[in-house]
């Protein structure tokens, strides 16, 4: 075999894989959802956009849009806030930086269900941790998972101590690409620590920072794992998000279809949030 | 405006001393330059001045203001760096601009200085550009302007050449000599390069090893180098440095015989080093002149550099020009004791108490 040719096949072989792992899954979910089906093995029945129709007139699918964006937004802001104030931190030198920076990264590292288990661990009714201290701070107990505006703070809560850590490693990394010299010059120019974070720090990060945010806004938009494992999107559909109704469409109510038209509408509304996010926050400029 | 003075200024970093106390007084206006090898603590002791590095023990005035522990913020001085640490994302105007908008300076007299600067410095037409789409030199300027614009008591340069290519650097220095000479601003100036320190310095310190080596006017550590260190790193091309021993009024170096110059008192038998200059080795037939072998020759334009051996002694000549000298050619040389410099070799202190006399020397 020639070079070319060689090229040309390892070409075709990636392109097969791709699209037998990413385009044929997504082609096959999206053109379930013009089919009516209740379940993968009867005839499927082609209904057009009536899927699509029937969900969006529902109020859950919207009360699920707005939990979505409640969520990712919510989760987005602590984690990046979080993550860089603790990047900050670590940047410092102080005794133990290393074992400290290391210990940071532990809870991405945690399997999701070690992370949840071991939070309702520490809030149980009776012996966990965070029960216990706020019980001895004399404040009324917390209803976690049973009030609405608990339960979504408790997802969040959970997500954010999750996947800081990315976010801290990340610009901790980025952060280390900054050279000295400009805060140095920065700081014979007059500036305080907050005036370098602005003028310097923000201002040279801005790219990684862009990619951050997008990469964990997708990520926490299409979540699924902590809050099926934390609340099953209860209690009565206050945390449940598209990806939770989608799932429990297509198999609690055996409604694939429905099911296939939230998951397909959801992956829109995600499209469109990049290529708008891309525009605003352009890649290629200082 | 202001003079500067270092008390006993040190480093140390743990148990490892970068700077061994360091005693200066800078003069209003004076342009100093710290001058020795990578690694001598020359960075480290100008960054103490800026208060970019803590100063272990001693002390920094500045206008007779001890600012010892006070922020760089705090000192009215302006630093220049290797690197130009240009704001990435700021505009050159706003670069110049950020120094005195941080000190919340009047717009329309920061919109004043910035222009002034930008016209002394040839800016003007980059002002709106990033400084990525600046070459090295205007970078360079912008870091010269950004420290211009402040008016502070003392301009600090680290290395601000030592990023750019040689004939840029030659013009850069002369724009530096210039604006000096401009703004009447005490500068200290760090540089490795001995020419770079010859040219613009009012006085050199001469640093080696975190210890000062010697502190004086160009001329004056090129005429009277405190040590052989000194001796070896100012001038170019080197100092001849030939080992030998006192044997009565003179040095003997193997074959060859080389007689005391009259201020150097040393013992009967004891170990010397002799410098001597390249161009202080006397070219022409006379009686006592011995036979110079060559081997190498440089061209240099206006000289002619001739390596060889005289007695075994291997020996850099410098003359007038001279296109007849080919390999192999044998020249008459002679050392004239008042241009010679002794040092004992033990300690490498300088033996002379006067000067190496200063004659007709050629233009180095
Ligand atoms: N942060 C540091 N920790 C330990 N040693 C250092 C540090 N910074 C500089 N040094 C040492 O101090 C000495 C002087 O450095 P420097 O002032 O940068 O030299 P130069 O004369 O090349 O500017 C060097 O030997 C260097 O290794
Ligand atoms: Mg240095």
């Amino acid at each position: 075999m020639s070079s070319k040719a060689t090229i040309y096949s390892f070409l075709f072989l990636g392109l097969a894989v791709t699209a037998l792992l990413i385009v044929a899954p997504v082609v096959y979910a999206v053109s379930l959802s013009f089919y009516q089906m209740d379940s993968f093995v009867g005839a499927p029945r082609w209904v057009g956009l009536d899927n699509y129709a029937r969900m969006l007139s529902q109020w859950i699918f919207w009360r699920a849009l707005i939990n979505g964006f409640i969520y990712a937004f919510g989760t987005i802001i602590f984690q990046v806030v979080l993550g860089i104030g603790f990047a900050l931190v670590l940047n410092q030198v102080f005794p133990g930086r290393n074992i400290v920076r290391g210990l940071s990264i532990l809870p991405y590292l945690l399997p999701t269900v070690v992370v949840v288990l071991t939070f309702k661990w520490m809030v149980d009714g009776s012996i966990g941790v965070l029960t216990q201290v706020i019980a001895a701070l004399g404040l009324p107990p917390v209803q976690w998972f049973e009030s609405p505006g608990a339960a979504m703070a408790s997802v969040i809560l959970v997500s954010v101590w999750m996947w800081t850590p990315f976010v801290t490693t990340t610009f901790l990394a980025a952060l280390q690409t900054v050279p000295s010299s400009l805060y140095e010059a920065a700081k014979v120019d007059g500036t305080n620590a907050v005036q370098r974070f602005f003028h310097i720090t923000l201002p040279m990060l801005k790219p990684i920072l862009t990619v951050i945010v997008l990469l964990r806004a997708v990520w926490m938009f299409n979540k699924f794992d902590v809050i099926w494992l934390l609340t099953q999107g209860g209690p009565v559909g206050a945390t449940e998000h598209l990806a939770i109704l989608s799932y429990k469409q297509a198999f609690g109510q055996f409604d694939i279809g429905g099911g296939a038209a939230v998951a397909t509408i959801s992956f829109a509304i995600l499209s469109v949030a990049v290529f708008i996010y891309f525009r605003l926050f352009p890649l290629d400029t200082e | 405006m202001a003079e500067v003075r270092l008390k006993q200024v040190r480093k140390a970093y743990g148990a490892t001393v970068a700077v061994h106390g360091v005693d200066l007084d800078i003069r209003d206006g004076e342009f100093v330059v710290f001058l020795g090898p990578s690694g001598c603590g020359k960075s480290t002791t100008l960054r103490m001045v800026a208060g970019l590095e803590e100063i272990t023990t001693g002390t920094v005035e500045i206008g007779g203001r001890d600012v010892t522990r006070l922020e760089p913020k705090d000192r009215n001085i302006a630093m220049v760096f290797q690197n130009y640490a240009l704001y990435p994302h700021k505009t050159i105007y706003e670069n110049l601009a950020f120094g005195l908008r941080m000190r919340r300076m009047d717009k329309a007299e920061i919109d004043r200085r910035v222009r002034s600067a930008s016209v002394m410095l040839g800016l003007d037409p980059y002002l709106e550009r990033k400084p990525k789409q600046l070459s090295g030199g205007q970078m360079q300027r912008v870091a010269l302007g950004r420290a211009l614009v402040r008016d502070p008591d003392v301009f600090l340069l680290d290395e601000p050449l030592s990023n750019l290519d040689a004939k840029l650097r030659v013009r850069m220095r002369e724009e530096i000599a210039r604006l000096h000479q401009e703004v009447g601003t005490s500068m200290i100036y760090v540089t490795h390069d001995q020419v770079e320190a010859m040219t613009l310095a009012n006085r050199i310190l001469i640093m080696r090893d975190g210890h000062v080596q010697q502190v004086g006017a160009p001329l004056e550590v090129y005429d009277r180098p405190a040590n052989l260190f000194v001796a070896g790193f100012i001038g170019s091309p080197e100092m001849n440095l030939v080992e030998g021993h006192v044997s009565g009024r003179t040095v003997r170096c193997g074959d060859l015989q080389v007689g005391l110059p009259p201020d150097v008192e040393a013992g009967e038998g004891s170990a010397v080093v002799l410098g001597i200059r390249p161009e202080h080795v006397g070219v022409a037939e006379s009686p006592g002149a011995r036979p110079f072998q060559v081997s190498v020759i440089e061209q240099l334009g206006a000289q002619t550099l001739c390596i060889g051996e005289v007695d075994g002694v291997r020996l850099r000549v410098l003359m007038d020009r001279s296109d007849a000298i080919s390999h192999g050619t044998t020249l008459p040389v002679q050392f004239r004791p008042d241009r010679l410099h002794v040092f004992l070799k033990e300690t490498g202190a300088r033996l002379n108490r006067a000067g190496a006399r200063e004659g007709q020397r050629p233009a180095a």
